[in-house]
C-alpha cells in the first residue's frame, strides 16, 4: 500500500484543490463581510423612576413597568432632587426592554439568542452630607427582578424570571466636583446574562435598599442616571452563522465517513495520526451541528456554555492534533510498538489538558452558576475576580508552554528535514526530485497550518483595531467583526477538510509495487523509482513499523537510523 | 451714468437692509420662542404632565413656530422631552450663574414674551450662552427620552447595507420589524442630535450676523454634548473573552457638559461683521475672507460663494464637520471612516420629510457653513465648541425693564469672597444688609429597609447677605 493522498497527489490536481478550498475562504469572509450584519447589537436603556408600591414590596409576582397599560405612577428626576431625602427608599428603577423604534412596539426575536444586561452607574454627594468621597471598595446592594412577558400577552402579565439580592462593588471618578453636589460616574457592572433569549419583552426592576442596621448601600449618596446596556447577538447573525454550520455539517461528515471507510480498506490498523485526524473531525462536527435550531422552540439557557464548551473541545483537539502531528515526524524510533497517546504523548499534551481544564473550571464557574442564578458573576467579588483571573493566568501559561514546546518539536522535525537535505546531493536523480517534493509538500502542509493560526490572529487583531466596519468603496462596506468571525470558522473548518482528503491513504499502486519482498512497505514505493538505491533502504528496522502513515515518516526516520 | 445708476440702486439697497434690520430688531430672537415651552403646563402644576393636556395648551401655539408644531405632532412623546429640555437648560444655566450678577432668571416671563427676558434682544455673552445650552439640554434630553422609550418615534436607523433581501420589498413597518432583528438598532444619540438640529434651529436662516451668531451657539451646545459622550465597550466572545465585542455611546450628566458651557462663557468670542463684506446688498456679512483658518476648512470658500459648491459634497462636509459617524454607528466607533449611508439630519419622521428632494437638502446645510471673524483681529477665529456674541455685555446692576435687567437688588451675596459672588462686586457697591435666619433641616438619617427613614429635625443658624 501506498502513503497518503498528498504524496500522490499530482502538483495539478494538488493546486486545483488548494485553490477550490482558498475560494471556499474567500466566500465565508465575504458571506460574514458583507451579507451578515454585526453579531451583536445592543440596547441603552434609561431607567424609569416609578413610586414604590410598599404594600407589594415583598411579592415577586409583582411588578413595576414603565410603558403600556397599567404602568407605574412616575418620578420626575426634579421631584428627586426637591425631596430632603431624595425619596431614598421609595424609588424602583424600572428598565423595559426592547425600547420601541420608529413608532413601533419592538420585542425580542428567538433568533436573538442571548441576552447580557451591563448597568451603568452614576451617583452624587451633597455638599450637606458627611460623605464626600466615595470609600475604595464601594459595595452596592441591588435587589434585582427580572420579568418576562410574551407577544399577545396583557400588558400587566409580567412573570418572575429571576430574583436576587446582589452585591456589586463600583470603582467610580468624579464627573464634577461642585459646591453643592459632587458628581460620581463609576465603570459598568455586569448585571445579568441570559443564554437563551425565549420571550418577546423583559423587565428588570432594581431597588437599592437603604437599611442603617445593616449597613446597606449607606455609602451612596443619591443615585443619578442608570443606564442598562442590553447586548443580544443580532438576529442576521445567527441567520448567516447557522447557514454557515448548516452548510459545512454533511460535508465534514461526509469526508470523515470517506477517510474512515479509506482507512479500513487497508491490511493495518489505522496509524495514530489516522485517529487524530478522525477525533478532530469528530470535534468539528460537534462544533457544527446546528444545535441552535432547537433554541427556537426549546428554551435553552445553557446554549452558552454548551458553545463555550464546543469551541473548547475543537481547539483542545486541534492543539493536540498539531502536537502529535509534530511528533510523529520527529524520526525518534525508540521503540517499534505502535505509538499511542498514552505511550507517547501524555507528557507532551499535559500543557493542553491544565489550559482546557482551568478554563473550563472558570466557564463553569461563571456560565455554569448563571444557569441558575442570571445575575452571578464571579467578576463581581474581588475574590472571585482573583479566583478567576488565576485561572485564566493558568490557562494563559499553559498556552504559552504548550506553543514554546510545538515550536520546539516542530524546529526538530525542520532540522532533522535539513539534515537530510545536506546528503540529498549524494543521490540518484529520481530519488532526489522524489525527496524534495516530499518536504515541500510537509513544507506546504506546516505553512497552511502557520498561515491560518497567523490569519486567525491577524482577523482578530484587525476586528479590535478597526472596530466594525470597513469600507471598501462607497457602496461596499465589509463588517469585519462578522468577517472574522465566519471567515475564521470557515477557514478551521476548510484546513480540517483538506487534512482528512491529503491525509487519508492513497489507494494510488506505484508500478514497481510487486517489485519489493515486504509488501506493506510505504517507503518501498517511494524509492521504488530508485532501483539501483533499494538495497540501501529495503533491510532496515524501521520498516517493519506497521504504524507509519506517510513515506515522509518512513523517510525521516530512516534518516535518524542513518 | 452707468456709474451713478449703480451707486442709486445700491444706496437704496443699503436703505433697504437696514430698514428690515431695525423692523427685525424687536424679534431678534426669531428662533428663540420655544423657550417658553418650558412653562407648558405649569399653571395647573400637573404631574405628570399628560401629553392630552398639553397639546391643549395655547402656549404651544404661541411659542412655537409652524414647522415646531409639525415636529412635535409627528413625534408623540417628544413634547415631554422638550418640556424637560427647557427645564432643564433652565436650572442648569441659573447653577452655574448663581453667583453672577445675571442669575438667568426667567422671573419676569410673560406669555408671548421671551422667556428669558428682553436681554436676548442683545447679542451678548449671556444670550449666547442661553442659545448654547438650550441646544444642548434638547439634544441631551431628546436622547435620553429615547433611551427611557418615552418618544416612539426614534429612529432605528442603523443602515444595513446588506440587509436580508426579503426585507428589501417588504412595506415599510415590516421592513423596519426586520431591521431590529436582522441588525439592531442604532444608538439614540444620533436623533437627538438630528432633533435639535430640525427643532432649535428653525427660523435661524443664518441670513444675519444675529442669526449667523444664534447657529454658531446652537451648534457649539452639541458640540459640547457630542465632545462628552464616552465610549464604553463589553467583551462577550467565548467565555467572555474580546472576539466579540460590543461598542456603545454613553451620554455624560448634563451638569459636566453646563460646566464646559460655562467655561467656554468665560472665554467666549466676540465677533464682528467683516468690513469688506458689508457692502454687500444683503447684509450676510459674516464671512472672514480667510475662512479656511478655523475649524471648518473649507479650503477658501465663504458663505457668499456656498451656492457654487456642489450640493453634494456640502452636505457630506456638513456630516463631517458635526454629526461624526460615531453617533450614528451601532456598535463600533469608528470616528474616521465617514458613512455613506449615513442618513441625512433630514430624515426625522415627519410629513413631507421624506419627499424633500436632495437640491433643498443641500441648501439647508449651508446655513451652519460659515466662518465668523473675531472682533480683535489679533485673536484666534472661535471654534465649533466657543460660545460667540456680538456686544459687550450690559453691567446687570441696575434694574432697566427696557432692555430686560433685573438688577442685583435683593440677590444674596457672599461676604467673604472676592469673586462676582462677593458682595463688593455683586452689590456694585451699594451695600449689603446681613441677615440671621434659623434653617431647620432633616438630620442624622436612619434608614430601614424597608421602607422607614427617620430623621432628626436640626436647627441651624445661617447667615445671609442680601444686596441693597
Amino acid at each position: 500500500m501506498s502513503g497518503t493522498i498528498l504524496e500522490n497527489l499530482s502538483g495539478r490536481k494538488l493546486s486545483i484543490l488548494v485553490g477550490s478550498l482558498l475560494l471556499c475562504q474567500v466566500l465565508c469572509f465575504l458571506l460574514g463581510g458583507l451579507y451578515a450584519p454585526v453579531p451583536a447589537g445592543h440596547t441603552n436603556v434609561l431607567g424609569s423612576l416609578c413610586r414604590e408600591n410598599h404594600a407589594r414590596q415583598n411579592d415577586t409576582s409583582f411588578f413595576l413597568y414603565s410603558r403600556g397599560e397599567g404602568s407605574c405612577t412616575q418620578v420626575t428626576r426634579e421631584e428627586v432632587e426637591q425631596d430632603s431625602m431624595k425619596l431614598a427608599n421609595q424609588i424602583v428603577h424600572v428598565f423595559q426592554m426592547p425600547l420601541p423604534r420608529d413608532s413601533r412596539v419592538l420585542d425580542y426575536s428567538r433568533w436573538q439568542q442571548n441576552l447580557i444586561g451591563v448597568l451603568q452607574v452614576e451617583f452624587g454627594y451633597d455638599s450637606s452630607s458627611e460623605l464626600r468621597e466615595p470609600p475604595k471598595e464601594l459595595q452596592l446592594t441591588i435587589d434585582m427582578r427580572l420579568a418576562y412577558r410574551n407577544k399577545g400577552d396583557p400588558d400587566h402579565a409580567w412573570k418572575l424570571y429571576a430574583h436576587g439580592v446582589e452585591h456589586r462593588y463600583l470603582d467610580c471618578v468624579a464627573a464634577h466636583i461642585g459646591s453643592s453636589e459632587t458628581l460620581y460616574t463609576c465603570d459598568m457592572i455586569p448585571l445579568f446574562e441570559l443564554g437563551a433569549l425565549h420571550h418577546s419583552f423583559y423587565l428588570l426592576n432594581l431597588r437599592f435598599p437603604l437599611d442603617t442596621p445593616k449597613q446597606m448601600n449607606l455609602q451612596f449618596g443619591h443615585m443619578h442616571d442608570l443606564t442598562l446596556t442590553a447586548i443580544h447577538q443580532n438576529g442576521g447573525f445567527t441567520h448567516v452563522w447557522l447557514m454557515l454550520k448548516t452548510l459545512l455539517f454533511p460535508f465534514v461528515v461526509g469526508i470523515m465517513v470517506w477517510f474512515w471507510r479509506r482507512v479500513h480498506l487497508l491490511q493495518r490498523s489505522p496509524a495514530l495520526l489516522e485517529y487524530m485526524l478522525l477525533y478532530l473531525g469528530g470535534a468539528l462536527t460537534f462544533l457544527n451541528l446546528p444545535l441552535e435550531y432547537l433554541s427556537l422552540t426549546i428554551e435553552m439557557p445553557y446554549m452558552l456554555l454548551l458553545s463555550d464548551i464546543r469551541q473548547g473541545i475543537f481547539y483542545a483537539m486541534l492543539l493536540s492534533f498539531w502536537l502529535v502531528f509534530a511528533g510523529e515526524h520527529m524520526l525518534i524510533q525508540d521503540s517499534h510498538n505502535k505509538s499511542t497517546i498514552r505511550s507517547r504523548y501524555w507528557k507532551h499534551l499535559s500543557a493542553v489538558v491544565v489550559g482546557c481544564i482551568s478554563l473550563f473550571v472558570f466557564d463553569i464557574s461563571e456560565r455554569g452558576v448563571q444557569l441558575r442564578n442570571p445575575f452571578y458573576s464571579i467578576w463581581t467579588t474581588p475574590l472571585g475576580a482573583k479566583v478567576a483571573m488565576s485561572f485564566i493566568l493558568l490557562a494563559g501559561v499553559s498556552a504559552a508552554v504548550y506553543f514554546l514546546f510545538l515550536c520546539y518539536m516542530i524546529s526538530k522535525v525542520f532540522k532533522n528535514i535539513g539534515d537530510k537535505r545536506t546528503s540529498l546531493p549524494s543521490m540518484s536523480q529520481a530519488r532526489r526530485l522524489h525527496y524534495e517534493g516530499l518536504i515541500y509538500r510537509f513544507k506546504f502542509l506546516m505553512l497552511a497550518t502557520l498561515l491560518c493560526a497567523a490569519l486567525t490572529v491577524t482577523g482578530f487583531i484587525m476586528g479590535q483595531m478597526a472596530e466594525g466596519q470597513w469600507k471598501w468603496n462607497d457602496d461596499v462596506e465589509i463588517q469585519l467583526t462578522s468577517a472574522f468571525l465566519t471567515g475564521v470558522y470557515g477557514m478551521w473548518n476548510i484546513y480540517i477538510f483538506a487534512l482528512l482528503i491529503l491525509y487519508a491513504p492513497s489507494h494510488k499502486q506505484w508500478p514497481t509495487m510487486h517489485h519489493s519482498d515486504e509488501t506493506t512497505q510505504s517507503n518501498e514505493n517511494i524509492v521504488a523509482s530508485a532501483a539501483s538505491e533499494e538495497i540501501e533502504f529495503s533491510n532496515l528496522p524501521s520498516d517493519s513499523n506497521p504504524s507509519e502513515i506517510s513515506s515522509l515518516t518512513s523517510f525521516t526516520r530512516k534518516v535518524a537510523f542513518e | 451714468m452707468d456709474i451713478s445708476y449703480i451707486f442709486v440702486i445700491s444706496l437704496m439697497l443699503a436703505l433697504c437692509s437696514s430698514q428690515a434690520e431695525s423692523k427685525q430688531k424687536s424679534g431678534r430672537g426669531r428662533g428663540s420662542m420655544w423657550w417658553g415651552i418650558a412653562k407648558v403646563g405649569e399653571p395647573n402644576n400637573m404631574s405628570p404632565i399628560t401629553t392630552g393636556i398639553m397639546y391643549m395648551d395655547p402656549a404651544i401655539h404661541s411659542t412655537l413656530r409652524r414647522k415646531q408644531r409639525r415636529l412635535v405632532r409627528d413625534n408623540p412623546g417628544v413634547l415631554g422631552a422638550l418640556v424637560k429640555g427647557a427645564n432643564l437648560a433652565i436650572s442648569e444655566c441659573q447653577h452655574q450663574f448663581r453667583n453672577r450678577r445675571w442669575n438667568c432668571s426667567t422671573r419676569n416671563f410673560l406669555r408671548g414674551k421671551n422667556l428669558f427676558g428682553k436681554i436676548v434682544d442683545r447679542g451678548c455673552r449671556e444670550t449666547g450662552f442661553i442659545y448654547a445650552i438650550t441646544s444642548a439640554a434638547v439634544t441631551h434630553s431628546i436622547a435620553r427620552a429615547c433611551s427611557e422609550g418615552t418618544i416612539e418615534s426614534c429612529t432605528c436607523d442603523y443602515s444595513h447595507q446588506s440587509r436580508s433581501p426579503q426585507a428589501n420589498h417588504q412595506a415599510g413597518s415590516v421592513a423596519g420589524v426586520r431591521d431590529w432583528e436582522w441588525g439592531g438598532c442604532s444608538d439614540n444619540i444620533g436623533f437627538g442630535f438630528k432633533f435639535s438640529r430640525e427643532f432649535v434651529d428653525t427660523g435661524e436662516r443664518g441670513r444675519n450676523l444675529r442669526e449667523k451668531m444664534n447657529l454658531h451657539n446652537n451648534e457649539a451646545g452639541r458640540a459640547h454634548v457630542q465632545a462628552e459622550m464616552r465610549q464604553e465597550c463589553k467583551c462577550h466572545g467565548m467565555s467572555g473573552s474580546c472576539t466579540v465585542k460590543t461598542c456603545w455611546m454613553r451620554l455624560a450628566n448634563f451638569r459636566v457638559i453646563g460646566d464646559n458651557l460655562k467655561a467656554r462663557f468665560d472665554g467666549a468670542t466676540r465677533v464682528q461683521v467683516s468690513n469688506s463684506l458689508r457692502q454687500s446688498a444683503n447684509a450676510v456679512a459674516v464671512v472672514s475672507p480667510n475662512a479656511a483658518m478655523g475649524s471648518n476648512s473649507n479650503g477658501g470658500s465663504n458663505g457668499l460663494l456656498q451656492s457654487a459648491v456642489s450640493v453634494y459634497e456640502e452636505e457630506e462636509r456638513m456630516l463631517n464637520d458635526h454629526m461624526p459617524d460615531l453617533l450614528l454607528d451601532n456598535t463600533h466607533l469608528s470616528s474616521k471612516i465617514h458613512h455613506p449611508n449615513m442618513p441625512s439630519p433630514n430624515s426625522l419622521p415627519m410629513a413631507g420629510a421624506r419627499s424633500r428632494n436632495g437640491r433643498r437638502q443641500g441648501r439647508k446645510h449651508n446655513r451652519y457653513h460659515f466662518q465668523l471673524n473675531p472682533h480683535n483681529p489679533e485673536h484666534k477665529p472661535p471654534g465649533s465648541k466657543d460660545i460667540v456674541y456680538l456686544e459687550p455685555s450690559p453691567s446687570f446692576c441696575e434694574k432697566n425693564l427696557r432692555h430686560g435687567i433685573l438688577g442685583t437688588h435683593g440677590r444674596q451675596c457672599n461676604e467673604t469672597s472676592l469673586g462676582v459672588d462677593g458682595c463688593g462686586l455683586m452689590c456694585c457697591g451699594r451695600g449689603y444688609r446681613r441677615d440671621e435666619v434659623i434653617v431647620v433641616e432633616r438630620c442624622a438619617c436612619t434608614f430601614h429597609w424597608c421602607c422607614e427613614v427617620k430623621c432628626k429635625l436640626c436647627r441651624t443658624k445661617k447667615v445671609i447677605y442680601t444686596c441693597l
